[in-house]
């Protein structure tokens, strides 16, 4: 689904440079639930952004749908993070004027994302507060509503940028539960934690360290 | 969601910065309407005294004796047309308002008492406005066609809408609408008749004629009676020009400085409002950058977050300016009284400029939040949104 070639980012800080991704190629496949893990600025969130059309690489492709994200125009990848890609971030970045239904209606572009809310709203618990603020909620219910809006409107790719970082143990397990449920019905998952109980949902493990990939032998097939 | 519904949440949310952004629209708005709702006044003002003062200048024919003239006893009268010629003449440009006057003693008139006056008649033509200078509104008397103004002495015991009838040259009685009555203190025209020109010429069988030209608004402050002379002797070498200044040209001097004010302190004002609408907004878009981010993250186009940005400059332009109309007239109104003494009577809203402050105000907001609106554009989603 998604072919990733020889990917190279390097971040300039003043006058030191920081190489965040070196040479990096993957191929995400429709279905895969694939985790990212290393440690802090080991490169996985940029790899996560560079999948997600947010970060331009330096060199290399992304291959989707046959062609170059990056050879696209702005607008291609506009509708590519708008109808293929949902988000999912630690920090959930809800709308604070905004209700727990509006937020999840940010993502909807068709009139069936809409209809399908309130049985999001209740297969994830949360139709009792639907009308409240984010100010109002648990992190666990921000992290659910956040999750709803990043699959509402059927993204074939969720990317998940430490999607459990701010929640407890039980938050934790429902917001992986959902994520799996996602790639149970076919979704493809991208999921970049420190967690390690993270990786138990995925097929396929990636190490990531100094911008470089490594795959465990052991992960393969999963 | 609609993104202007998403503007209107986000506004009323920030109400507090929202409502700091909306202060500033309104205060340059009412102050540059205040200082234009005072000049207007002032100008105004200067007008009728200067037309009522009998400045800025008259165009008489050569050799007209001004004593004999004023006494109404014996006139020259030249054709008309002249006031067209002045009019379209590129060559004289030292005045704007030109209004050609027949102004003639009528020794005997009946008044409804059968009592006999003598009074004055005067026949206004409309007014021609010189082609080659920008365009004002008139100036002159607006007398309509069978309708006469009545001097305050003539009109002692006459209602408006009764007939007034008057004998002409032709030995038969005419009729015409008493439109109106002076105030007293209109100097000779508290004595006086005033008809539409072509009405008084066909009474008096001097059809085509008249006997001075009012030239109004002088353009040539400096030497202007030397100018306005010698450029009316070049195209009719049989008229004279005579200034008669007095109040007018101290309230037409007042009336400059305070357009120059204006100049100064209009542009003064919003230039600063827009700098420090600028900056707000600026903060505005910092403290939205992790919204702006996901917007962009969710495949919002740097239209669409252009557009959100502009549109809330729009709404608080328009709101504040439509707000700043109203509150500068009225600032113009009750503040104005105490200041200018003389056009306290003249200020009133220039319901004229409402249209020009609804399109103004939110151009100029929408002008001054493009910069920040840019920077939003490019915010860099992905390292606001990976931000712990």
């Amino acid at each position: 689904m998604i072919d990733i070639k020889h990917i190279s980012k390097t971040f300039k800080r003043g006058s030191e440079e920081y190489k965040a991704l070196v040479d990096v190629s993957l191929k995400i496949n429709k279905g895969d639930y694939i985790s990212v893990s290393g440690s802090s600025g080991s490169g996985k969130s940029t790899l996560l952004n560079v999948i997600g059309g947010l970060i331009r690489p330096d060199s290399g492709e992304v291959i989707f749908k046959g062609e170059n994200l990056y050879d696209q125009s702005g607008r291609f990848l506009d509708f590519y993070r708008k109808r293929d890609v949902g988000f999912i971030f630690q920090q959930f970045h809800l709308m604070p004027y905004l209700t727990v239904v509006e937020n999840i209606g940010l993502s909807c572009y068709q009139k069936s994302h809409a209809d399908a809310i309130n049985d999001y709203l209740e297969k994830c618990s949360l139709v009792n507060i639907k009308d409240k603020y984010p100010s109002d909620l648990s992190v666990g219910e921000k992290q659910r509503t956040a999750f709803i809006r990043a699959i509402i409107s059927n993204p074939v790719l969720l990317l998940a940028d430490e999607p459990t970082g701010n929640l407890d143990p039980q938050n934790s397990e429902i917001v992986m539960t959902l994520i799996e449920e996602f790639h149970k019905k076919g979704g493809t998952v991208v999921l970049v934690s420190h967690d390690p109980v993270a990786t138990k949902y995925s097929n396929l493990n990636i190490e990531i360290g100094h911008g470089s990939i490594h795959i465990p032998a052991q992960t393969f097939g999963k | 969601m609609n993104p202007l519904r998403l503007v209107i949440k986000e506004l009323i949310y920030r109400r507090i910065s929202s409502l700091v952004i909306l202060f500033t629209v309104i205060v340059a708005s009412s102050v540059s309407i205040a200082i234009y709702t005072l000049s207007k006044a002032s100008e105004n003002e200067t007008r009728k005294i200067m037309r009522e003062q009998g400045l800025n200048l008259y165009i008489f024919p050569k050799g007209t004796n001004l004593i004999d003239f004023y006494s109404v006893n014996n006139t020259q009268t030249f054709p008309e047309a002249y006031v067209e010629v002045l009019a379209e003449s590129k060559t004289f440009d030292a005045v704007r308002h030109l209004t050609g006057i027949l102004q003639v003693k009528m020794p005997e008139w009946k008044d409804g008492n059968g009592s006999v006056h003598q009074i004055i008649l005067f026949g206004y033509k409309d007014e021609a406005i010189q082609r080659y200078l920008s365009r004002q509104e008139t100036m002159g008397f607006d007398v309509k066609k069978g309708t006469v103004q009545l001097g305050a002495l003539v009109a002692k015991n006459v209602k408006p809408g009764a007939p007034f009838i008057i004998e002409g040259s032709d030995g038969k009685s005419h009729s015409f609408i008493v439109a109106k009555r002076l105030e007293e203190g209109k100097g000779m025209r508290d004595q006086g008749v005033s008809f539409h020109l072509e009405d008084l010429q066909i009474l008096l069988g001097m059809e085509g004629k008249i006997n001075k030209i009012e030239a109004l608004g002088c353009i040539c402050h400096d030497g202007r009676i030397k100018n306005a002379r010698s450029q009316v002797q070049d195209i009719f070498s049989d008229l004279e020009v005579t200034e008669i200044s007095s109040i007018a040209e101290a309230r037409e001097n007042q009336r400059l400085m305070m357009n120059k004010y204006g100049v100064f302190i209009i542009p003064f004002v919003i230039i600063s409002a827009l700098l420090i609408t600028g900056l707000l907004f600026h903060q505005n878009v910092r403290a939205r950058n992790h919204e702006i981010g996901l917007l962009i993250a969710m495949g919002r186009s740097s239209y669409t977050i252009l557009f959100m940005i502009l549109f809330k400059a729009f709404i608080l332009g328009l709101v504040g300016g439509m707000i700043g109309f109203f509150t500068g007239s009225l600032i113009a109104e009750y503040v104005g009284k105490e200041i200018f003494r003389f056009t306290a009577f003249s200020i009133k809203p220039v319901w004229s400029i409402f249209y020009y402050t609804v399109f103004i105000f939110p151009l100029l907001w929408m002008i001054s939040s493009w910069i920040p609106a840019l920077l939003a554009t490019r915010i860099d989603a992905a390292r606001i949104l990976s931000e712990e």
